[in-house]
C-alpha cells in the first residue's frame, strides 16, 4: 500500500513539475510575443487577419467535405445497428483492413488507383464544363486495348518490357482518347447534348468488350469462358516494392494529379479550359475557341480514363480480361471528381476514400458478416451525401 | 371620364446603392385612361414598374390604390390588389394550353381566402356570369370548366384565342393575348404593358389598340410603356415622360407634338466637351458591307450595314436599346454568323474571335456579366481574359505568375479597380468595377479597333470621364473606335461620325449632330414620313 502512495506521490510531483515547466514555458516565451503583437499592433493586424482568414477558409474548405462524411458515417452507424450488428466492431474492422497496416495500405491504394484515374478523367472534363458521363466506356476501351496489345502484339517485342510498356499504354490512351472524341465531335458539329452521347457509348463500349471475349477474336485460346488469355507477361507493370501490390501504376496516377493541376492552373491551356467552363461566352468574346477545347478536353479525358483501364489490366492478377470488369468505376468516378470539387489533388485524397469504402466493406463483409447487400446500400448512401452536398453547392453558384 | 385616382405615387424613391433609380416621382392613373409613360433607356420606367407591381420595394413615397396605402411584399401581393402587368417577355408557359396557362393563374389567386376581399375593394366583385365559373378549384383540374372560363374571358373582352391550343404554336401577338387575358382572369383593373409593341408587327399593332380602347371602355386603367412617340401619341390619354428617375413631363397627349416630347425625353442641356479637331485620315481599319446578320428570333437583327471607320477618328452609333446594335457588334467580333455581307479589318478578312482579335481589335461588349467577364475567376485572372493578353503573359504555354501579377497590379491602380486585391473573385465587385475590369483589359493594350458597347453604363461620373479620355486618346494615337451606346449625349460628345442605328438599318446622321429633335426622331423610327 505504502509503494502504491509513493508512487502515487511521484506521480503527483512529476505532473506538477511538468505543468510548472509548461506554464512557465507560456510565462516566458508567450509574454514576449504577446507584448511584441500588442506593441505593432497595427502593423501587425493585417498580417495577422490575413493569417487568420487563409487559416479559416482552409477550414471551412475541408469542413464541407468531413462534415458530408461524418453525417454519411453516422447514418450507416444506425443502418449498421439496425441490421443487428455493432456499428464500432464493424468500423473497427474496415479500418483495420483498410489502414491497420502497411501491405494494408499497399491494398487500398491499389485498389485506389482506378478511382484516381477515372475520377482525373471527370474531373478535368467538368472543369471545362463538359459533363463527360463516358469514363466508364472510356476505362473500357483502354482496357479492350491493352488486351489486344497484351495478348497479340505483343509477341512481336518478345521480352522488351521497356519497349512494351509504354506502347501498350499509349495504345490504351489512344483508345480511350478517340471513344473520348466520339462525343466532342458529334457535340461541336452536330450540337448533341454530351451527357446523354455519352452514356449511350458507354452501353456501346459494355456490349463491345463482352462481344470481344465471349466468343470474339480475343476470347481466351481454350474458349472456355468469356474472358481473355493473360497478357504477355513482358507487359506486366511493375511493382514498386517487392513484397506490396503497389505498382507503377499508382505512382503514374499520382504524378498526374499533380501535372494536371500544374496544367489547369498554370498554363494557357488550362486557363483557357476553365475560362470555357465558367463562362463560356464571356471566354467566346475573349478569343477562345469552345469547340477546339471541347475537342482537346475530351480526347485527355477520355485518355485518362483509358490509361486506368490499361493500368488495372497490366498490373493486377489475373492480367486477362473479364466480363464485368469494370464495377462502375467511371461513374463513381463522378462522385469521386465532385466530392474533390474537382481540383486534381484533392481527388488523390477522394479516390483513397473510395478505395478505402470499397476495401472496408469488404472488411465488413468478411469479418463481422455483413451482408453484401448492406454494405453495397451503405457504399451508395455515402454517395447520395456526397452528390446531394455538391447539388446544393451548385445550385448556390448558379444563384449568385 | 370621372376623375378617380384608382392608383397614385406619392414621391416615390428607389435606389440600388448609390445609383438612384426612380427619384420622387409623383404619379396618378384614373380609372379607364391610358397613361403613356415615355422614356430612354435607363430612365427609370421599367424600375418605377416594378415598384408598382411589386417586384422592387421602394426606398421611400407612397403607393395609393383606390386611396389605400399600400405595401406589396410581390407580386401576388400587387395581382391580389388588382394590379396585372404584360412583361416584354411573356411569363408563359410554353407547354400548356391557353385555357391551362390561364387556370394556373385562375386557381393560385382564387383559392387565397383575403385575396379576393382586396380585389373587391374598390370594385365589385367578379360577376358569376351564366354558370361560368369565375373561381377553379384548386386541387382538381377539371378541363372543361378551364375551357368555359378561358372562353368567357375572351368573349368578354373580344380577344379571341383558342383555348385548348398549345401556347408554344401560338404567334407572338396571339400570346400577348393570352398575356392579358391571364391579367383579366384575375380582374386586373390596372394594366402594366412593358413595350407591348415592340414585339408585334404594324397590322397587329392596329388589333392591339383595339383590344385596349376595349379594356379602357370595361373603365379598366392602363400603363403603356413605349418609347414609339407614333404610337403613344395614338393611343395615349395622357403622357408622362421621365429622365434619369425624374419625372420631367406631363400632361394630356396633343398638348406637346413629337419633336418636343423627344426634347423632354433627351434632354436639351447637352454638356459642351472641347472637342479636338477630327484628325481623321483616309486609312481603312473597318469596313463592313452590306452586312446582314439574324437575331436569336429568326428576324434579321441587322440589316444591309455598311459602315467604315478609318484611324484617328471615333464613330458613334446612337440608338435605343435593341434595334440591332449588340448583333451588329457580335458579328464583327465573328462571335455570331452572318447571312451577307463582309467584315474587313486592316484589310483582311479573319476569320473567327481568335484571328479578329489577333488583328488587334479590342471589344467592350454590352453584356459585362456574362460576356465580360467571368464572376468565378479572380480579378487577375479576368484580367487577362483576352486571347493575345495571356499568350503574351505566357512563354511555351505556361503562364508566367510573375508577369501576371505584375500586369494585373498595373492594370487595378490604374484604372482604379476597388477591392484592389488581385486574387478575389469579380463576383465580389460592384458592376462599375467589374466595368473597369474589362475596360483595364481591352483599352489598355491599345487595339487597332476598339469596339465598344455601352462602355460606361454604371459607371460613375468620374469614371465615365476617365473611359471618355481613353477613348479620345486611341483616337489621338491614331486608332479607331466604334462606340455604339444607348446614351445619345456620350455618343453626341465623343463621336467624329455619327450613325443612328433603328430597327437593324444604321443611318448617316453627322449632320444632324446639333439637331436634337431629328436625331429622337431618327431614334424612334419615324424615319419614313
Amino acid at each position: 500500500m505504502n509503494k502504491f502512495t509513493a508512487l502515487y506521490q511521484k506521480a503527483k510531483s512529476v505532473c506538477i513539475s511538468i505543468l510548472k515547466k509548461i506554464l512557465s514555458f507560456f510565462v516566458w516565451i508567450l509574454t514576449p510575443i504577446l507584448i511584441l503583437v500588442a506593441a505593432l499592433y497595427q502593423k501587425v493586424k493585417p498580417v495577422c487577419v490575413r493569417i487568420l482568414k487563409k487559416i479559416l477558409s482552409f477550414f471551412l474548405w475541408i469542413l464541407a467535405p468531413v462534415l458530408i462524411l461524418t453525417s454519411a458515417f453516422i447514418t450507416n452507424g444506425i443502418i449498421i445497428f439496425l441490421f443487428g450488428y455493432n456499428p464500432i466492431e464493424a468500423y473497427a474492422a474496415a479500418i483495420g483492413i483498410t489502414f491497420g497496416s502497411v501491405s494494408a495500405v499497399s491494398e487500398t491504394l491499389v485498389r485506389s488507383t482506378p478511382f484516381l484515374m477515372t475520377g482525373l478523367s471527370v474531373a478535368i472534363a467538368f472543369r471545362c464544363g463538359m459533363w463527360n458521363i463516358g469514363a466508364e466506356g472510356q476505362f473500357l476501351m483502354g482496357v479492350l486495348a491493352a488486351t489486344w496489345f497484351g495478348t497479340k502484339i505483343a509477341i512481336l517485342f518478345p521480352n522488351t518490357s521497356w519497349i512494351a510498356v509504354p506502347l501498350c499504354l499509349s495504345f490504351a490512351i489512344l483508345a480511350g482518347g478517340i471513344w473520348g472524341i466520339i462525343p466532342a465531335i458529334l457535340k461541336v458539329t452536330r450540337g448533341v447534348n454530351e451527357v446523354i452521347s455519352t452514356i449511350m457509348l458507354n452501353y456501346i463500349a459494355i456490349h463491345f468488350v463482352s462481344l470481344m471475349i465471349d466468343g470474339g477474336p480475343l476470347q481466351e485460346t481454350s474458349k472456355t469462358g468469356p474472358q481473355s488469355d493473360p497478357i504477355a507477361e513482358w507487359v506486366f507493370l511493375p511493382r514498386l516494392f517487392e513484397s506490396h501490390r503497389i505498382h507503377l501504376g499508382t505512382g503514374l496516377a499520382v504524378i498526374l494529379a499533380i501535372v494536371l493541376t500544374y496544367v489547369l492552373f498554370r498554363t494557357t491551356f488550362g486557363y483557357q479550359l476553365r475560362a470555357v467552363g465558367e463562362g463560356a461566352a464571356a471566354a467566346e468574346a475573349a478569343g477562345i475557341s469552345i469547340s477546339h477545347n471541347t475537342l482537346r478536353v475530351f480526347f485527355i479525358s477520355g485518355a485518362l480514363a483509358g490509361l486506368g483501364g490499361a493500368i488495372e489490366i497490366m498490373a493486377l492478377v489475373p492480367h486477362r480480361l473479364t466480363e464485368n470488369f469494370s464495377p462502375d468505376y467511371g461513374y463513381t468516378a463522378i462522385a469521386v471528381a465532385l466530392l474533390a470539387k474537382l481540383h486534381p489533388l484533392m481527388t488523390v485524397a477522394t479516390a483513397l476514400l473510395f478505395g478505402a469504402l470499397a476495401k472496408g466493406s469488404f472488411a465488413m463483409e468478411a469479418e463481422v458478416g455483413i451482408s453484401r447487400q448492406v454494405t453495397l446500400m451503405m457504399q451508395a448512401i455515402i454517395l447520395l451525401f456526397v452528390i446531394g452536398a455538391s447539388a446544393v453547392k451548385f445550385f448556390r453558384k448558379r444563384t449568385l | 371620364m370621372e376623375t378617380e385616382n384608382i392608383l397614385e405615387l406619392q414621391k416615390l424613391t428607389k435606389a440600388f446603392g448609390d445609383l438612384i433609380a426612380v427619384d420622387n416621382v409623383d404619379f396618378e392613373l384614373q380609372a379607364g385612361e391610358i397613361h403613356a409613360i415615355l422614356g430612354e433607356n435607363g430612365a427609370g420606367k421599367s424600375t418605377l414598374m416594378n415598384l408598382i407591381y411589386g417586384l422592387h420595394q421602394p426606398s421611400g413615397g407612397n403607393i395609393r390604390i383606390f386611396g389605400k396605402s399600400k405595401v406589396f411584399k410581390s407580386p401576388r401581393d400587387a395581382i391580389a390588389s388588382g394590379i396585372g402587368m404584360v412583361h416584354q417577355h411573356f411569363m408563359l408557359i410554353e407547354n400548356l394550353t391557353v385555357a391551362e396557362n390561364i387556370a394556373l393563374t385562375v386557381a393560385q389567386f382564387s383559392s387565397k381566402d383575403g385575396n379576393t376581399d382586396s380585389i373587391e375593394s374598390g370594385t365589385e366583385s367578379p360577376p358569376e356570369e351564366n354558370g361560368i365559373p369565375s373561381k377553379l378549384s384548386t386541387f382538381r383540374y377539371k378541363k372543361s370548366d378551364a375551357i368555359r372560363l378561358t372562353e368567357a374571358l375572351s368573349n368578354r373582352f373580344g380577344l379571341a384565342v383558342d383555348p385548348s391550343v398549345l401556347v408554344r404554336t401560338l404567334s407572338v401577338g396571339l400570346k400577348q393575348r393570352v398575356e392579358i387575358l391571364k391579367a383579366l382572369a384575375v380582374d386586373a383593373r390596372i394594366l402594366i404593358l412593358d413595350e407591348p409593341t415592340a414585339v408585334l408587327s404594324p397590322q397587329e399593332v392596329t388589333g392591339f389598340f383595339k383590344i385596349l380602347r376595349a379594356l379602357q371602355a370595361d373603365n379598366r386603367s392602363i400603363i403603356f410603356i413605349s418609347h414609339k412617340m407614333k404610337e403613344v401619341l395614338e393611343i395615349s390619354d395622357r403622357i408622362t415622360v421621365l429622365r434619369h428617375g425624374k419625372k420631367v413631363y406631363h400632361g394630356k397627349t396633343g398638348e406637346l407634338s413629337a419633336p418636343g416630347l423627344a426634347r423632354e425625353m433627351l434632354g436639351e442641356e447637352l454638356s459642351e466637351v472641347e472637342r479636338k479637331e477630327n484628325k481623321a485620315t483616309t486609312d481603312l481599319v473597318l469596313n463592313v458591307s452590306g452586312l446582314t446578320v439574324p437575331g436569336s428570333r429568326n428576324e434579321n437583327a441587322v440589316l444591309d450595314v455598311s459602315i467604315q471607320a478609318y484611324r484617328g477618328e471615333i464613330v458613334g452609333i446612337a440608338g435605343v436599346d435593341g434595334n440591332g446594335q449588340r448583333e451588329l457588334a457580335e458579328a464583327i467580333m465573328g462571335l455570331r454568323p452572318i447571312t451577307s455581307g463582309a467584315v474587313e479589318i486592316l484589310g483582311r478578312q479573319p476569320s473567327g474571335t481568335k484571328n479578329i482579335r489577333k488583328c488587334g481589335v479590342g471589344y467592350i461588349p454590352e453584356d459585362r456579366r456574362t460576356m465580360g467577364i467571368i464572376t468565378s475567376f479572380s480579378i487577375a485572372d479576368n484580367l487577362m481574359l483576352n486571347i493575345t493578353h495571356f499568350e503574351h503573359l505566357a512563354k511555351r504555354g505556361v503562364i508566367s505568375q510573375k508577369a501576371k501579377n505584375r500586369a494585373s497590379t498595373q492594370l487595378i491602380n490604374t484604372y482604379d479597380i476597388r477591392p484592389s486585391s488581385a486574387n478575389i473573385p469579380a463576383s465580389a465587385l460592384s458592376g462599375g468595377n467589374q466595368q473597369k475590369i474589362v475596360l483595364a483589359r481591352e483599352i489598355s493594350p491599345q487595339p487597332e479597333l476598339l469596339i465598344a458597347v455601352n462602355p460606361t453604363r454604371g459607371l460613375d461620373v468620374n469614371a465615365a470621364q476617365y473611359v471618355h479620355q481613353n477613348l479620345f486618346a486611341q483616337r489621338d494615337r491614331k486608332k479607331s473606335v466604334l462606340l455604339i451606346s444607348t446614351e445619345l449625349d456620350e455618343v453626341l460628345q465623343m463621336s467624329d461620325r455619327l450613325y443612328v442605328m433603328s430597327r437593324g438599318r444604321l443611318i448617316e446622321a453627322t449632320a444632324h449632330r446639333d439637331n436634337i429633335e431629328a436625331l429622337g426622331l431618327l431614334m424612334t423610327g419615324e424615319t419614313d414620313e
